[in-house]
């Protein structure tokens, strides 16, 4: 699909496979996409900077149990300069669950003044549980800015302990913390509605 | 006065390593210890070891809190017991707001208490007036747990929920390091002012000068993992004077 000139995209999926995402962007337009899963699924966002000064940002978050798996594929291309693309993409892995994210960074030799963020977040609640973070940068425009970063970790310990010797039972502690780790990516839903919804929907979630 | 804490022939390791040989205390209502020695001591261990820290191990020995058995209860059970560790390094929790861990915090602790929750509007009135007495900024409802608070806002942080949980046993460990005079007073009045005849509290210091502000009915030497010497507020000033090298076995 094409977005024109000026428009702005906007649109969340909640536990809905995102098959085939493709999206050129036309000259200052605006694309959100925002990603939701709880369930097994494979995403694959294709989204392409066709004129000058377009913002594009994928946000997405799964939480896992059991042997569920996701595989999250963007594939950004920045094909003119002046625009920025800001990308967030988180796992919460428990039981065997397994996750999966190919991030295809591409800004080409004319696209000056780019400005790209790329940003893979994972949090490990069992030590079967595995994530898999393929991140693939080409840049080929040297007036740019980007950065990314890939991190896999456990819960820390030490605030655990620390909300523990505040009363809060250990399960509750997790809670917090898992739901402290999950609320950014939900943060940037626009529907309000929605997000309650969403942010209500993960105190259930998280064991 | 009645017995609050009792602390007998304790013994505890971290990876293997003994770090108390053998620790006997006993704490009573409305007084305060200060426990001082060099670094390594085990003074640190002491306090982590009281509130449960799973890194330590307890190898030998018995702790009672009003007669009932410490050591055997969960780290959040000792929390709503009434045993309070303000840290020596309070842990940033991204993402999870002050008013929402407190609230969770306090709500369990009168939950095992066995009365009602707060309401929003009676919790907000109580983290109003708790935070006048520690000078401590309107904004920090909304921050994420010690992220970003300075050094002494973070001990101020952490006086501030002592004031909200009203322990009957705090344990305050280095609270004074990395403060300033200026909050440094601002602490120690709080800590002060929570005083009760009721409970008690360890002060926990490397140094002399928090012992200013905070006057202790007992002083205890910690060394090599034993209590090697006790006196009253007089031998802190004996120990700035002399160190503690002369003191030890």
């Amino acid at each position: 699909m094409k977005v024109s000139k000026g428009d702005i995209f906007e649109r969340v999926f909640v536990n809905e496979p995102v098959v085939d995402l493709q999206i050129a962007q036309e000259a200052g337009s605006r694309v959100k996409i925002v990603v939701v899963n709880f369930a097994p699924g494979t995403n694959r966002i294709t989204i392409e900077q066709l004129g000058e000064g377009c913002e594009t940002e994928i946000y997405a978050l799964a939480y896992l149990k059991g042997e569920d798996a996701v595989t999250t594929e963007t594939h950004v291309k920045h094909a003119v300069g002046g625009g920025t693309s800001n990308q967030l993409i988180k796992f919460v892995l428990d039981d065997h669950s397994r996750g999966r994210f190919i991030g295809d960074l591409k800004i080409v030799k004319d696209a000056q003044q780019t400005e790209a963020h790329q940003t893979n977040r994972n949090l490990l609640l069992s030590e079967e549980a595995e994530m898999r973070t393929q991140p693939q940068l080409e840049i080929y425009a040297d007036d740019v800015k980007a950065t990314h970063g890939a991190s896999t970790g456990q819960l820390d310990e030490s605030a655990l302990f620390y909300m523990q010797q505040r009363g809060i039972d250990k399960q509750k502690a997790r809670q917090l913390l898992v739901n402290a780790f999950m609320k950014d990516v939900l943060n940037t839903i626009s529907d309000e509605a929605l997000r309650e919804q969403l942010l209500n929907t993960i105190d259930g979630v998280v064991e | 006065m009645n017995e609050l804490l009792r602390i007998e022939n304790l013994h505890a390791s971290i990876g293997g390593k003994e770090i108390l040989k053998g620790v006997n205390l006993v704490i009573n209502e409305g007084e305060v210890h200060a426990i001082m020695g060099p670094n390594g001591a085990g003074k640190s261990t002491l306090s982590a070891v009281l509130t449960g820290n799973p890194a330590y191990e307890v190898t030998a020995g018995e702790v009672y809190l009003r007669g009932e058995n410490l050591l055997t209860m969960e780290p959040e059970v000792r929390a709503r017991a009434g045993v309070f560790l303000s840290f020596q390094y309070p842990v940033e929790i991204p993402g999870v707001s002050m008013t929402n861990f407190m609230r969770t915090a306090l709500n369990a602790k009168r939950a095992y208490e066995g009365k009602e929750p707060l309401s929003a509007k009676e919790f907000l009135g109580l983290m109003r007036e708790k935070k006048k007495m520690l000078e401590l900024p309107d904004k920090l409802n909304n921050r994420s747990v010690n992220e970003g608070f300075s050094g002494g806002e973070k001990k101020k942080n952490e006086i501030f929920q002592m004031a909200m949980l009203e322990p009957c046993l705090a344990i305050l460990d280095e609270t004074d390091s990395g403060l300033d005079i200026d909050a440094l007073r601002i602490v120690a009045e709080g800590v002060n002012r929570l005083k009760t005849p009721q409970n008690a509290s360890i002060v926990i210091t490397h140094y002399q000068r928090l012992l200013d502000y905070i006057v202790p009915d007992f002083v205890h030497v910690l060394a090599d993992g034993k209590i090697v010497k006790t006196g009253d507020k007089t031998l802190a000033l004996e120990l700035e004077e002399k160190g503690y090298e002369g003191l030890q076995g």
